[in-house]
């Protein structure tokens, strides 16, 4: 049963762009309960003539916060993209294995920006 | 209450100007407003979205808002860019098709603002600029525009316009909203309550910086933003509250404003001469990104 399931992100989300969190959410709702059975998945963009960071961080990204780097690496696929697009989701993806390695830390250090006189 | 408004260009004089209008009529309620422009030489068109920042806060306390003594010229532009119709005046047909006309949208109306790009962005005397180019600029206005949506908690939607400047080879697009601005977002999401605009400003450009609850990443976009513009050559300018952060190719810094906005606005100008290819040097596959 480890046949490799594809995703087609443009009939997913009902059209070409992929711009909201709910789409993104849309994407991420099917892959999660496939990887966690192991299943390979590719996901199709075919046919999506727009994507931006945030669909993608809810995509595919959120998907560091319940498998390991290994795990994805292993059962996870893109194809469709562009060249430029492909660059975007690098960043998504290396965004998102910092964010999980220490989902609180960026904030540590803001703690002590103070006011210049506003209320 | 009449509130004289003067000069108004996408800088910091421009900002602060609209800025102590919003300040000066804080706390009216079903007045009559006069907004006056009888010493407003230039106003870049523009600026109507931060303008309407203010107008529709005002309309939320159910003012009476009109806009007064504009000269011809300025009356012209605004009519082209369909601000004016906000105010019961008819639309001109523009002939040279610079603008981008004014419009209101929902939080929710991502694809109505995609849709509004096509019929208005292309083709239409703004320059045919190169495709990869458009794509960055297109990607770049929806990461704006989901930032507004998700984090400004506007009730009275998310306001955009814009101009180009065809002598300066210059596009200047802008969103605002009449939200909390991203100060009170951080504010509370970082428990500091007293971190200025200015710092609040320059965290959320801070990489994986984000507001967004969930335990979901994020905090790319306006980090993305700025790395287009760098490689574009253009200008990238951020007002929220008592913030004014500028950034282009000879640095960036932010300052405090003398007044108060009431909202977030972004203004970001590119350059439409730029031939950058903006593609990686070598092809991401599947296996280099996970």
């Amino acid at each position: 049963m480890n046949d490799q399931v594809s995703i087609r992100v443009a009939d997913l989300i009902g059209g070409p762009l992929g711009i909201s969190a709910e789409d993104g959410q849309k994407v991420f709702e099917k892959v999660l309960p496939l990887l966690k059975k192991s299943r390979p998945v590719n996901i199709s963009f075919d046919h999506v003539d727009m994507v931006i960071s945030l669909f993608l961080n809810v995509a595919i990204g959120q998907l560091y916060g319940s498998f390991s780097e290994d795990e994805v690496k292993a059962l996870v696929r893109v194809e469709g993209l562009s060249g430029d697009d492909m660059e975007l989701l690098k960043h998504v993806v290396d965004n998102a294995k910092k964010y999980y390695s220490n989902p609180k830390g960026y904030d540590a250090a803001w703690q002590e920006e103070a006011s210049e006189d506003e209320q | 209450m009449k509130l004289n408004i003067g000069t108004v260009r996408s800088d910091y004089a421009g900002f602060n100007s609209i800025a102590r209008v919003a300040e000066q009529s804080h706390g009216a309620f079903s007045d009559s407003v006069e907004v006056d422009f009888s010493s407003c030489d230039f106003f870049e068109a523009n600026m109507a979205a931060p303008l309407y920042v203010v107008v529709a806060r005002l309309r939320d306390e159910l003012n009476d808002v009109s806009l007064i003594n504009l000269k011809p010229d300025l009356d012209t532009i605004l009519r082209k860019n369909h601000f004016l119709t906000k105010f019961q005046k008819t639309a001109l047909i523009d002939t040279n098709q610079t603008t981008v006309p004014f419009k209101v949208f929902k939080l929710q109306a991502g694809e109505q603002f995609f849709e509004y790009l096509e019929s208005y962005m292309y083709g239409k005397g703004i320059p045919a600029m190169s495709a990869v180019l458009t794509k960055r600029f297109q990607q770049s206005l929806f990461e704006i525009f989901q930032n507004a949506a998700i984090h400004s908690r506007s009730i009275s939607g998310i306001f955009t316009c814009g101009q180009f400047f065809p002598q300066k080879h210059r596009l200047d697009f802008t969103i605002a909203d009449a939200g909390v601005g991203i100060r009170d977002n951080i504010r509370q999401y970082t428990g500091n309550t007293k971190m200025s605009s200015c710092a609040a400003i320059k965290w959320a450009l801070t990489e994986g910086n984000t507001t967004k609850t969930g335990n979901q990443p994020g905090g790319l976009g306006l980090k993305l933003l700025k790395d287009f513009i760098r490689m574009n050559e253009g200008k990238l300018q951020i007002i929220s509250r008592s913030g004014y952060y500028e950034f282009s190719a000879t640095g960036d810094n932010c300052k405090k404003l003398d007044h108060d906005f009431p909202g977030t606005c972004v203004n970001i100008e590119i350059n439409t001469q730029d031939t950058n290819s903006y593609y990686l040097k070598s092809e991401l596959s599947s296996n280099d990104i996970f």
